[in-house]
């Protein structure tokens, strides 16, 4: 391959020169093509096609088999407004999406500073035992919790009653009040671990000596966290602020088939697995792919905003 | 000339990436029929169905069945379908949460399979609808659209109504209520003894007893205007007392109902009626399999009985479960795929089906069974009761509205007190008249 690489021609007369550079430039970006050529083909095919079909459908009504779609405009969507539980689905998306992002980031964040600043005994176990959730199945962690939330014997209530605060046992995947936040519960539970490690990854390449001077400024470390610590790792924060938003639409739909299937009567459904119920068990593929179009438009919206109101200059150590 | 061959090969790769998608090549033409038979895993297990195939190649050298058996099924054959390559017969029953018989039916992508109810029995002299039990076919639960085509053929039956433990009413004495009002007199009774008198292991699971509530009270023309969506039938006083009724006994509920009643904690529901908390719940046959390892009281024995009557003397009506089998329209073997459906229901194979009880709904099966599925099946020796097939009809399908959802889930938050019946009827009403303008 040693010849294809660009080392300059030591024999070719200067007129021929500019000639013979195109012509091998030209070469190079063939050969570049050649090479993206079967993941661009692969991500139009398994991406770029979907996606936009997943558009041109909901403009359909189509049972998801028969020959004949029926092309209705914006009937699908008009008709999302209109109907209550997909607007109660939204809603709790969104609950989900505020409560879980909040809570997980504070918490995570908070640990993370902790684990890098205060030097912790026993810090790679505790790292290790708060990861360990993020690489089990949702499966399993839906197994978890539905012996953690069990109304009889459940380690909650449990413990409640061992504590005699038997006033404050519940019925936590059946009383339509609670059921979101105890699927929000599991869904902090399941990821904090995997932002803690992120933060504390970039925590840890913020230089000592910063913290060194500020202390013999007479900075505390609850200013230290402030004034030093976050805005340095501001970039990271708003990446991850990225992640948060998908996983509320993505992990919040697992956990809930697994959990509660969006029971006790749909008071627990969210808007992935709202659109999978009509787009299949009620045979509405179009009307499911409605609600594709607004889960996609939401969650670019959510994304562009949060990217938009955390835009700061770039901060160097 | 390397820049070409590199161009080459990454033509080649790009090629072998998409041939890669594409299925593989069909079998060998060697003249013999291939015959690809798909069928649902359920609590019957895969071993009957290789039986069956293996007893049908040997009398049928000239057929190849391909079995495709699964839980899931339906994951494993839609891309298939969607692609046009469809199988010749599927063993799928409604109400699964893919809902693909569902789908087909609304779509009219079913096989017309009435000649095979007037075709013989392969190496049999009766035709198949003669030894039919009465009245398996002809309902909406076989022709969808309400004609007289038969499109999905009764595969397994069973009874579904209301479990109970036979011990624990032999060694307390009760009776199980013939009447809604001996009913409501038990429930008080057992309260007093800590037990509650009904729990159900999800909402999905009143299906068998709403049907059977329905017909109970306003006959089987009241159970088929309900069924097809007749206008303001939800609000006539034959459905205001079914809601009575059913908002009546799910004051009775057991109070652990609703927080066990998902996919992941249902069985809790099933072991409360194992550990005498509560009496009753709406269930079928497959119970005693799916609990078989399950702890229980001393002197357990399962029981089956219809609902109570809904006055003195009145009729009683038994949900029954019907599992179907059908041929895909678009299936390519049509003929192979109607003999190997009429097949299915010859003695030999019925055999193998009942020692995985698997029951079809053949006459004079029921007198060779055993144990519990002998005490099952005598529901329907009851001169009283009426075995009830079927299910909503098919509408094309409604955004958004979702009946089943609407009259079986609003339970869970009848019992927890977030929604009263007046709105329960009311949703019903509005779901009943959208299908309605949907179908017609």
């Amino acid at each position: 391959m040693a010849t294809t690489t660009s080392s300059p021609p030591s024999d070719t007369s200067a007129p021929a020169r500019p000639a013979g550079r195109s012509a091998r430039r030209r070469g190079d970006g063939r050969f570049v093509l050649a090479c993206l050529l079967p993941a661009l083909v692969l991500f139009v095919l398994f991406m770029v096609v979907p996606t936009v079909n997943v558009f041109r459908m909901s403009f359909y009504t189509w049972s998801g088999f028969s020959p004949d779609m029926r092309f209705v405009g914006f009937d699908n969507f008009t008709q999302l407004f209109e109907d209550a539980q997909f607007v109660r689905a939204f809603q709790n998306t969104v609950a989900l999406l505020v409560v879980v992002t909040v809570v997980t980031m504070g918490m995570g964040l908070f640990l993370a500073a902790i684990m890098t600043r205060q030097r912790l005994r026993g810090r790679n176990f505790y790292r290790f035992v708060l990861y360990v959730p993020n690489v089990l199945s949702v499966v399993v962690i839906a197994a978890i919790f539905s012996a953690i939330y069990d109304q009889q014997n459940g380690l909650l209530n449990g413990t409640l009653r061992l504590l005699s605060l038997d006033g404050l046992q519940q019925v936590w995947l059946g009383d339509q009040d609670i059921v979101l936040w105890s699927v929000a519960i599991a869904m902090v539970w399941q990821s904090l671990g995997y932002y803690m490690v992120l933060y504390m990854s970039s925590m840890a390449s913020i230089p000592e000596e910063l913290y060194e001077a500020s202390g013999l400024d007479g900075a505390s470390p609850t200013r230290q966290f402030f004034s030093i610590t976050l805005p340095l790792i501001w970039q990271n924060l708003r990446t991850t602020l990225t992640f948060f938003v998908m996983s509320a639409v993505n992990l919040s739909f697992v956990l809930v088939r697994a959990m509660t299937g969006g029971g006790p009567d749909g008071s627990s459904e969210v808007l992935l697995s709202y659109m999978y119920k009509q787009a299949y068990t009620n045979s509405s593929y179009g009307y499911g792919m409605a609600i594709g179009v607004v889960i996609f438009a939401f969650s670019f919206l959510v994304s562009l905003l949060v990217s938009r109101a955390t835009r700061r200059e770039p901060l160097q150590f | 000339m390397r820049r070409s061959l590199v161009l080459a090969g990454a033509a080649v790769t790009v090629l072998g990436l998409l041939t890669g998608c594409s299925a593989g090549g069909d079998g060998a033409d060697s003249g013999k029929t291939t015959l690809s038979v798909a069928a649902l895993e359920g609590g019957y297990g895969r071993d009957m169905y290789t039986q069956v195939i293996q007893a049908y190649e040997a009398a049928h050298p000239d057929v190849d069945v391909q079995l495709q058996i699964s839980k899931s099924i339906e994951d494993e054959i839609t891309p298939n379908m969607k692609a046009g390559r469809y199988p010749d017969v599927v063993v799928l029953g409604q109400g699964r949460k893919a809902a693909l018989t569902e789908t087909l039916v609304k779509d009219k992508a079913l096989e017309d399979l009435t000649p095979v109810l007037q075709a013989n029995v392969p190496g049999e002299s009766q035709t198949v609808s003669a030894k039919l039990i009465d009245g398996i076919v002809g309902n909406l639960n076989t022709n969808p659209y309400g004609d007289d085509k038969t499109y999905l053929m009764p595969m397994y039956y069973a009874p579904t109504g209301l479990v109970y433990n036979k011990g624990l009413f032999e060694e307390k004495g009760w009776e199980v209520p013939a009447t809604w009002d001996e009913m409501w007199a038990l429930g008080d009774k057992a309260k007093k003894d800590g037990i509650a008198l009904f729990t159900y292991p999800t909402a999905g699971y009143l299906d068998s007893f709403f049907f059977a509530l329905l017909a109970d009270v306003g006959g089987e023309q009241f159970y088929n205007d309900v069924m097809t969506y007749k206008q303001g039938v939800w609000q006539t006083p034959q459905a205001k007392q079914v809601l009575d009724i059913a908002t009546k006994l799910l004051s009775y509920a057991a109070p652990t109902t609703v927080g066990y009643a998902n996919e992941q904690d249902f069985t809790k529901n099933q072991q409360s009626i194992l550990d005498n908390k509560a009496l009753f719940m709406p269930n079928g046959t497959w119970i005693v399999g799916e609990m078989a390892d399950a702890p229980r009281e001393d002197g357990f024995a399962w029981g089956l009985t219809p609902l109570p009557a809904a006055g003195e003397g009145g009729k009683r009506y038994i949900t029954t479960s019907v599992e179907s089998v059908w041929v895909p329209g678009a299936a390519k073997n049509k003929d192979a795929a109607k003999d190997f459906v009429a097949y299915l229901y010859s003695d030999a194979a019925a055999k193998i089906f009942a020692q995985s009880n698997a029951i079809q709904p053949i006459k004079g099966i029921v007198d060779s069974l055993s144990g519990e599925n002998a005490e099952f099946y005598k529901v329907y020796e009851d001169p009283s009761v009426t075995a009830l097939v079927g299910g909503f009809a098919s509408t094309a399908p409604v955004p958004g509205v979702d009946i089943k959802a609407t009259l079986f889930d609003t339970a869970n938050s009848v019992i927890s007190g977030d929604k009263t019946q007046d709105q329960w009827q009311s949703a019903l009403n509005d779901a009943s008249e959208k299908l309605r303008q949907a179908g017609s």
